[in-house]
């Protein structure tokens, strides 16, 4: 992805991060018990440097104006040696957190706005269309995408799921849920309360599986296997009052007062294994689309709350609302000041910091945050003007 | 909650504090163990040892709390002399098996007695720091934390355990008082086991000593064990450890995923059929077979590989960490995956 960006990129990047750190360094959210988790900082040059400690959020924000990194990540685990190796460091709880990416989503309309940038002769184009570039014929392509408001929807659409999960049926209290915006294409939603905090990573596959609607057995709705009749219903003690039992019977309208229009309904299914088959594809249905390998790790770092998301220059942001939350408003927090970049794709139009663009022109001057937004996604390149011939200098197609 | 125990609970419960506390009441003396009319009972604990030892089972018989207390003490005192921790996890297995039955039975109590179950609970809030709650809604059923729940359900490995098989409302699960007692098996296990590895009795009595050598001498003679670092091995391979380790019965392709992963590693078949010593249906004649026959020693002479992760994952054998990223197979685990861009952030 780096190579996508040319030695100027990288500069009026800088800048513009440095600039938000700077003014606006009071947005990072600083984390409980800061002095025990565990940092991350990825460099412009994609060199992540981890196994930091930082001891106040001070401390913390004076490192960002100063390094100025593209990403900041701190553990959800608290540990008592954050700096030591992996195995030393003494792991003492993690809090525990959901990803919800566009990447596990399947939209469909994710083909219609995903570009390719060519690196040999640095134009873009829509990709989908062609394997490679339609300008150079090269196959050294970076892609990228710029979610739509379809897709913005999609994902709060499994935001809502989720917290329905986790409060009906997990009993986490609603104000004791977290949901940020990545700064990207995704969600995290954080799970503040601590009696989580030490669940190991095969518990949390459990859950994550359950979350996920994967691993169901027609026995949880009472139909079990019977070697004579094919199948045999017992419902279970507790019936279907609840949790997946009841979102089973719901959608398959079955009810514990008739075994008898459950025993049609799994005939006219053709039999039990055909019937197995329908409970699990409902519950994958029904299941939200996390990304269960997130969750389940107990080591990762995660994106600090109130900090730039490299691939965007959007901030990581706390969803107060999630219904009327606007992700390409609210979390575009970079300056209004003007800069000149190269788009590198003809006709492009987009809706940032609550203003429409319509890009025709190849050179345009934006504002920062619409110059960032572009850089960090391959399709634009900064530009400089010569002091001497008040013409644009442009950077070399290859960095 | 203010419940009293009465010598009967104490004679089911032997582990308890309280029967502690009953002991320290009667001027009990260790060398008292030596005398004839206390004969009966060490016999009694060191018969109850060598059924263990041979066939793997506990001893359900159930005598007067006299009788129990003092059989579990001397129980744990002849253990504590034939000093063999694959003994003592066994020993320690089979009295929480013990402990199952009645606490399943206590749990079923209705009417009149339903207030065993208080008992029960109180057993769970000290030992394990767990609530249990009686139902109100469902007879008969027990709901427990979700969380408690899966800090414990991952030890078994039936798909009816996880979660999503079972009924879960507002933070809890619910479960019926055998799936209740099973949930915490292998934990009141290991209770048992870092409770005897803490005891230091100021002395061995000579009767305790000779129960103990004559037991010695029947004890399967245990091969090398393996040098188990467990950060070396990948989670999968760990997690399949783990539950032998707390004696539970491990699905067959999970037999085969550790097996032929010692075996790829370059671990003899003595040492890898010594792993499978800890499982409560352990047979050594079969185990060496099976293991043999991984290893191409026998039959078809093809020797099998490890399973990939693709298929360990659709076995529910898989437990990936952020170390398992990009990884095909575990026995690559710790080795390529190092040079590997790792995703490790999100
Ligand atoms: S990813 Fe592979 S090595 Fe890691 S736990 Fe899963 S099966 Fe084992
Ligand atoms: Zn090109
Ligand atoms: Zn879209």
């Amino acid at each position: 992805m780096i190579l996508t960006k040319t030695g100027e990129d990288l500069h009026l990047l800088k800048i513009a991060f440095r600039e938000f750190y700077f003014n606006q360094g009071n947005m990072v959210e600083e984390p409980s018990k800061i002095q025990n988790r565990e940092f991350g900082l990825m460099g412009f040059d994609g060199v992540m440097k981890r196994h930091l400690m930082f001891s106040s959020l001070g401390g913390l924000v004076a490192s960002l104006i100063f390094e100025t990194p593209s990403d900041v990540f701190a553990s959800n685990a608290q540990y008592d040696f954050p700096t030591l190796p992996i195995s030393e460091k003494g792991w003492r709880g993690a809090e525990l957190i959901f990803d919800i990416d566009l990447k596990d989503l399947d939209m469909k309309c994710i083909r219609s706005h995903s570009y390719a940038s060519c690196l040999s002769c640095s134009s873009s184009y829509v990709s989908g269309s062609q394997e490679s570039c339609p300008k150079c014929g090269s196959n050294n392509i970076a892609e990228s995408m710029l979610p739509c408001d379809r897709c913005v929807s999609g994902l709060k659409n499994e935001v809502l799921k989720l917290h329905r999960f986790l409060t009906s049926d997990i009993g986490i209290r609603p104000e004791m849920i977290g949901t940020y915006f990545s700064g990207n294409n995704g969600f995290h939603v954080h799970v503040l309360d601590e009696s989580f905090n030490d669940l190991d990573s095969r518990a949390r596959a459990d859950l994550a599986a359950y979350i996920l609607g994967v691993g169901i057995l027609a026995d949880a709705i009472g139909v079990t296997k019977d070697t004579r009749n094919d199948f045999r219903i017992r419902f279970p003690i507790g019936g279907l009052d609840h949790g997946w039992r009841k979102r089973i019977s719901d959608r398959l309208g079955i009810s514990v007062s008739s075994q008898k229009r459950l025993s049609n309904l799994i005939k006219d299914l053709g039999g039990l294994e055909q019937f197995r088959r329908r409970v699990a594809e409902i519950t994958r249905d029904m299941g939200v689309r996390i990304d269960s390998q997130v969750t389940t790790d107990v080591h990762r770092v995660f994106r600090l709350p109130g900090t730039l998301n490299g691939k965007s220059g959007l901030t990581k942001i706390l969803c107060t609302d999630l219904n009327s939350f606007d992700p390409f408003d609210e979390s575009c927090q970079l300056s209004n000041r003007e800069v000149t970049v190269r788009v590198t794709i003809p006709k492009l139009k987009l809706r940032l910091k609550g203003e429409r663009f319509n890009l025709n022109e190849e050179f345009v001057r934006v504002p920062m945050f619409l110059g960032v937004y572009l850089i960090s996604k391959g399709l634009a390149h900064a530009v400089r003007l010569d002091p001497g011939t008040g013409r644009f200098i442009v950077p070399a197609s290859t960095p | 909650m203010n419940i009293r125990l009465g010598n009967a609970d104490l004679a089911r419960y032997p582990f308890l504090n309280e029967a502690a506390e009953y002991m320290s009441q009667t001027y009990f003396n260790l060398d008292d163990l030596n005398l004839p009319e206390l004969r009966h009972i060490v016999e009694r604990a060191s018969n109850r040892i060598r059924n263990e030892i041979i066939h793997g089972k506990p001893d359900y018989s159930l005598e007067r709390h006299e009788v129990e207390i003092l059989t579990f003490l001397v129980g744990i005192l002849i253990i504590k002399a034939i000093n063999s921790d694959n003994l003592t996890k066994k020993h320690c297995l089979c009295e929480a098996l013990r402990a199952e039955k009645f606490l399943v039975h206590d749990l079923k109590m209705q009417g009149e007695l339903a207030n065993k179950k208080l008992l029960v609970f109180k057993v769970f809030k000290e030992l394990l720091k767990m609530d249990i709650l009686p139902s109100l809604k469902y007879q008969l059923m027990f709901e427990v934390k979700v969380t408690d729940y899966l800090k414990r359900s991952h030890l078994f490995h039936e798909q009816e355990w996880k979660l999503i098989n079972r009924l879960v409302h507002d933070g809890r699960v619910f479960l019926d008082p055998d799936e209740t007692v099973r949930l915490i098996r292998s934990e009141l296990a290991n209770l048992l086991f870092e409770r005897i590895g803490q005891m230091n009795p100021s002395h061995i009595p000579t009767t305790i000593r000779e129960q103990a050598n004559i037991l010695r001498s029947i004890l399967p003679v245990a091969p090398r064990r393996l040098d188990h670092a467990p950060s070396a091995y990948p989670p999968c391979i760990n997690h399949a450890l783990d539950q032998m380790a707390a004696g539970e019965n491990l699905p067959h392709s999970a037999r085969v995923m550790l097996a032929t992963y010692m075996l790829a590693i370059g671990k003899n078949i003595e040492e890898i059929v010594s792993l499978f010593e800890n499982a409560p249906d352990y047979n050594e004649r079969i185990s060496r077979y099976q293991v043999e026959h991984l290893a191409g020693e026998r039959g078809s002479h093809v020797r099998y590989l490890v399973p990939s992760c693709a298929k360990l994952r659709n076995d529910g054998l898989c437990f990936a960490t952020s170390q398992c990223e990009g990884l095909i197979n575990p026995v690559q685990f710790g080795r390529a995956v190092k040079s590997y861009s790792k995703k490790v952030s999100v």
